[in-house]
């Protein structure tokens, strides 16, 4: 029992720094770069990610003992799909304002790599608390790099986070706009990549 | 029960919970949705046209009659959406029976405008869409030989407007012209 808790604590760490799916691992990319225009918008857009991501890993390590491996694949398709489905028709309901915004990038979270990823890797071999915790800690990390981002990008193309004012009025008549443009998006992640690399290289 | 047919069924299982789950959440959210719908077409209704109480859809999405507490017509909307920059750039605009533009509204990004932040965008703010109100279907931008201010940067996006409320004023007149 006592070594088991260490591992299980770690399933939950590994995916928000050391194996971050987005930084380190590099899937997942598209959302990363698409919806961080704003810190709201990508803590909405790692929400739903997230809600997709925990619930399909732990109804796929449910059933992961009665699905064939020749199968996985569609059934787990299906599995992500239909909580994909769920959220976009809540945010619809509940947030239309938020729904405008992702648009097209709800559907697409059917194919968000780090769900599927997870799913392969993870679920399909382990229990399901453990799968809920690894899920958990993907989105964690997700979510991390996300709201970093929309955060920073917010800041430099507005001059604010979460629509707060956080700059003096001669920055926000001219503030730096291609933060918010899609290279800005590139840019950052560059940044962000390398002082990962940096910090890696150093220890 | 061998393997293949274990396979099949499987699969079949898994598509007929999801289908149901869905089919479940789609009954739920459905009413909700159309509300949230109705909603924020009622309130764009009647910021550009706020002497109405309520709105009668004429035309699916593009025309209201505006109609006050008695039932007596007091105007009309007309929604346009001429090409801009990054798609089509919806103009509600609403008219009173004289035929004078009483209240414009561009669609802002959360509503589906696709412009240039920064630039484009800007068509919601207040100082670019006041010059419209007043206008009359001869509505142009300076560069056009009309009288509007284009946004700088944003010709287009600004043309998009222009051409949208020309066209909806257009619009209205064959709407009381029986």
């Amino acid at each position: 029992m006592t070594a088991k808790k260490p591992s299980r604590l770690s399933y939950l760490t590994t995916g928000i720094i050391k194996e971050n799916p987005t930084l380190i691992l590099m899937i997942g990319l598209c959302p990363t770069l698409a919806t961080t225009t704003s810190a709201g918008d990508a803590l909405g857009m790692s929400a739903a990610a997230s809600f997709v991501l925990i619930l399909s890993n732990v109804v796929i390590s449910l059933v992961r003992k009665v699905v064939q491996p020749s199968i996985r694949i569609p059934i787990f398709i299906i599995i992500i799909s239909t909580f994909v489905t769920i959220i976009d028709y809540a945010l619809q309901a509940y947030q239309p304002s938020l729904y405008r915004v992702l648009g097209v990038f709800v559907p697409l979270i059917v194919v968000n790599c780090i769900i599927l990823g997870r799913a392969e890797a993870f679920a399909y071999g382990h229990g399901v608390f453990d799968s809920f915790l690894d899920g958990l800690g993907n989105s964690l990390g997700f979510t991390l790099l996300l709201v970093v981002m929309g955060s920073v990008r917010e800041f430099f193309a507005v001059g604010t986070i979460f629509g707060k004012v956080v700059t003096p009025a001669w920055y926000r008549s001219a503030p730096l706009l291609f933060m918010i443009f899609p290279p800005g998006a590139f840019f950052l992640i560059g940044i962000l990549k390398a002082l990962v690399v940096k910090f890696k290289l150093g220890k | 029960m061998n393997s293949k047919s274990w396979m099949v069924i499987s699969l079949l299982i898994t598509c007929l919970l999801a289908a149901f789950a869905l089919s479940e959440v789609y009954a739920v959210t459905k009413p909700k949705v159309e509300q949230q719908k109705n909603d924020a077409t009622k309130l764009a209704l009647s910021q550009v046209l706020s002497s109405a109480q309520t709105f009668k859809e004429v035309e699916k999405d593009s025309l209201w009659e505006g109609l006050d507490q008695s039932g007596a017509k007091v105007g009309i909307v007309v929604r346009s959406g001429r090409r801009g920059y990054g798609g089509p750039v919806p103009v509600l605009v609403g008219l009173d029976l004289t035929g004078r533009i009483v209240g414009i509204k561009v669609a802002s990004a959360a509503e589906g405008l696709r412009e240039t932040p920064g630039l484009g965008l800007k068509a919601t703010d207040e100082p670019f869409w006041k010059q419209f109100l007043g206008a009359d279907s001869t509505v142009a931008l300076k560069k056009d030989g009309g009288t509007i201010d284009a946004i700088s940067g944003a010709t287009i996006t600004s043309r998009a407007v222009a051409r949208g409320v020309a066209e909806a004023i257009r619009k209205y007149a064959e709407h009381l012209k029986p």
